[in-house]
């Protein structure tokens, strides 16, 4: 999948020359992907026989998510279907959010359905980034759900990063022992981590464009199975 | 090298004071006044309403000195400093410290006079600190524009701690409460509005300056854009000496990290926090906490490791150490048996030898000599947090020399004494051989901590 990865710059300026501050979930994606971050597979079909033949090549079960700049809160409206096991049911998904999509908002401007791989559940961890006045870009790293919605259990570190920093980072946050392995949970395999916020720190340093992300969440496998970015959002300064 | 250049500011061969005055209540009164008790070189005084300002001649302006100054110490009405600070700079004068007010502090009116001094910098290459600051103060050379009488602000004693401020009324605070704790300071520095030298440049300076061996930041905030080359050169610098920072203005940030992305959790005392630790600075809770961990810093050598011996006569005091110390993520290993086994033959059966050592309440000088030199010539503690509570009848002011004779095994020894006169008596003795002392189990842990964690910095190989 994504096989043509395009010019970071060129979704950038694409998105910008669209008035687009907000990138739509396949082209974060395609960002991440090509500073060789590990997201989980998927397509932006435009039309129902493409999402069937493209989940035909992803292997059931995938996810469904509608591709719109007048969506921002795809669950919210029924714009995501999750664990689709068939042609069948992807068939019926598609027509749904699409029904849903125009009753919510009949002047939707819709790119297509995002084709994904329904990943396995995994640890949930957030990365993040912002840009600062004074500092430049800043990753932030925490548990996903309520470990940074409600306890704010996060920890930031200035870009560019060193391997260093990011270990310190991870366990600096209070939810370290879950990462490391709790109560029968194998430990997590922490170098998925590392590797995916170098990585990001490079594509920060590169991309001044970018004033918000989130890869939220990312699920993180055993010790060896690496993560998977499960959604990514990224908005652009002005 | 930028760095050297800043060498005009605190050892330079003259000084012109630009708005000196014969009034010793009066800013530039005050700092002729202070110059010529102190400084050896060449003092211009510069003003053209006086002949003489106390025993010195005085000149009606620059370009009437017999020869130009390397700096020039400017406290005039903010609108006539850029134009002379520009004939300065052409005259080739190095350096000009900026005391007046009325710049960018001030408003618009004042930010265009303060991009006008910018100007002057880039046009002519002068170097500035200011303006709308104290300036700097230099126990060495004698540079001292700390505008502030010296029987308000006494000066500290000469040492080794040097300290860089955003707030000019917090420096001088500081020097005059050093004095009295009898404090050795190097060099003061308020920078002010910093329009050229500012922190990063200072860092530098001091960390190859051979008279300073500690250097303290009061920070209130970067200017735009600055935080990256501050992480970077700050922890160049930190490999070379410590650094410690008091950060203020950290509140705003609670109220603002209520919703859950990324960007309402990066309140910018985060980030400040983040680039402390990525510039490998140590950061102080408050005023007190940065002079605990200065004085241990100074006088210790680094801990190469965060375990921690805690010996005591006082069980709960030895309980409340390790309590602190374990919170700050330091270790109290378990004495192994083998070294318990060989302590037990000197000590009586009711002392407690698996750490926290407790020595009990009749203690003697003896039992803390035997216990610090069988463990500490193992490898089983990086650091000793000794508390020794002067209110047991057989403990004596040799207890000095028992902890200072244990240094020769390399690694810091803190100590902790509570209590009054007597105990005050044995304080002024230990710190007197070196041991930094301190009034509670809780301050002890942090000094304790910054020995640690600085020491493992200097561990690290920098790529």
């Amino acid at each position: 999948m994504m096989k043509d990865i395009s010019d970071p710059k060129k979704i950038l300026s694409n998105a910008l020359s669209e008035g687009r501050k907000v990138l739509l979930e396949h082209e974060a994606k395609e960002l991440c992907l090509h500073y060789g971050m590990p997201v989980a597979k998927s397509y932006l079909a435009r039309s129902k026989e493409e999402a069937i033949e493209v989940a035909e090549k992803i292997g059931y079960p995938i996810v469904l998510k509608i591709v719109s700049p007048d969506v921002l809160h795809k669950s919210d409206i029924g714009g995501v279907v999750l664990n689709i096991k068939s042609k069948e049911e992807l068939v019926s998904a598609y027509d749904n959010i699409i029904t849903r999509v125009k009753t919510h908002n009949p002047k939707a401007k819709i790119h297509g359905i995002l084709v994904q791989e329904m990943v396995p559940q995994g640890l949930e961890i957030i990365v993040g980034a912002v840009k600062d006045a004074f500092f430049g870009h800043a990753i932030m790293f925490g548990l996903g759900g309520i470990f940074v919605e409600v306890l704010k259990d996060v920890s930031f570190r200035v870009v560019p990063v060193t391997r260093e920093d990011v270990l310190e980072m991870m366990k600096e946050i209070k939810g370290y022992q879950l990462l490391k392995g709790y109560r029968g949970q194998p430990p997590r395999d922490e170098e998925a981590i590392v590797d995916i916020i170098l990585k990001l720190s490079r594509m920060l340093e590169e991309l001044q464009e970018i004033k918000e992300l989130d890869l939220n969440p990312i699920m993180v496998y055993e010790v060896g199975k690496g993560a998977k970015i499960v959604d990514a959002r990224i908005i652009l300064e002005a | 090298m930028l760095s050297k250049k800043l060498n005009s500011f605190f050892n330079p061969s003259s000084i012109a004071v630009i708005g000196a005055s014969a009034n010793p209540m009066k800013i530039g009164g005050v700092i002729v006044r202070m110059l010529s008790e102190k400084f050896k070189g060449e003092i211009y005084p510069v003003n053209p309403k006086y002949s003489k300002v106390f025993d010195l001649k005085c000149y009606s302006n620059l370009r009437e000195l017999p020869r130009t100054p390397e700096l020039i110490v400017v406290a005039i009405p903010a609108k006539l400093v850029p134009s002379i600070v520009e004939d300065a700079g052409k005259m080739g004068v190095e350096a000009a410290i900026i005391i007046s007010g009325g710049f960018s502090e001030i408003g618009e009116k004042g930010r265009i006079l303060e991009d006008k001094l910018k100007r002057v910098v880039e046009k002519t290459g002068i170097r500035i600190i200011g303006p709308n600051c104290i300036g700097v103060y230099d126990a060495y050379s004698g540079v001292d524009t700390f505008f502030l009488p010296e029987h308000r602000l006494r000066r500290p004693p000469k040492g080794k701690i040097s300290i860089i401020s955003q707030s000019g009324a917090f420096v001088g605070a500081i020097l005059d409460w050093a004095s009295k704790e009898k404090i050795g300071i190097s060099k003061a520095i308020s920078f002010g509005n910093k329009i050229d030298v500012d922190e990063i440049e200072l860092i530098e300076y001091l960390a190859d300056d051979p008279l300073t061996d500690i250097i303290l930041l009061y920070l209130e905030g970067f200017k735009q854009g600055r935080g990256r080359e501050f992480i970077k050169k700050a922890r160049e610098a930190s490999l070379k000496k410590p650094i410690l920072v008091l950060k203020g203005g950290k509140t705003l940030t609670g109220s603002r990290a209520v919703i859950s992305h990324t960007g309402a959790l990066a309140g910018s005392y985060e980030l400040y926090r983040a680039a402390f630790k990525q510039a490998k600075i140590i950061e102080a809770e408050g005023f007190e906490e940065l002079f605990d961990m200065a004085r241990a810093l100074q006088s210790m050598p680094y801990s190469k490791g965060s375990r921690v011996l805690v010996l005591t006569n006082a069980g709960g005091m030895g309980v409340m150490a390790a309590d602190a110390l374990e919170k700050l993520g330091l270790k109290i290993p378990e004495i192994p048996d083998h070294i318990q086994h060989e302590l037990r033959k000197h000590l009586p059966p009711y002392c407690i030898t698996k750490n926290p050592i407790d020595l009990t309440g009749d203690v003697d000088d003896e039992r803390y000599r035997v216990v610090l030199e069988t463990v500490m010539k193992e490898d089983v503690v990086d650091v000793v947090l000794a508390i020794v509570l002067m209110q047991v009848p057989r403990l004596t002011e040799r207890i000095t020399d028992v902890l200072r004779n244990s240094l020769k095994y390399g690694k810091p020894i803190i100590a902790c004494m509570v209590g009054g006169k007597f105990t005050e008596v044995i304080v002024k003795k230990m710190e007197a051989e070196g041991i930094p002392v301190y009034p509670s189990p809780e301050r002890a842990a942090r000094a304790v901590w910054a020995l640690c964690t600085y020491g493992k910095w200097r561990g690290v190989k920098i790529k």
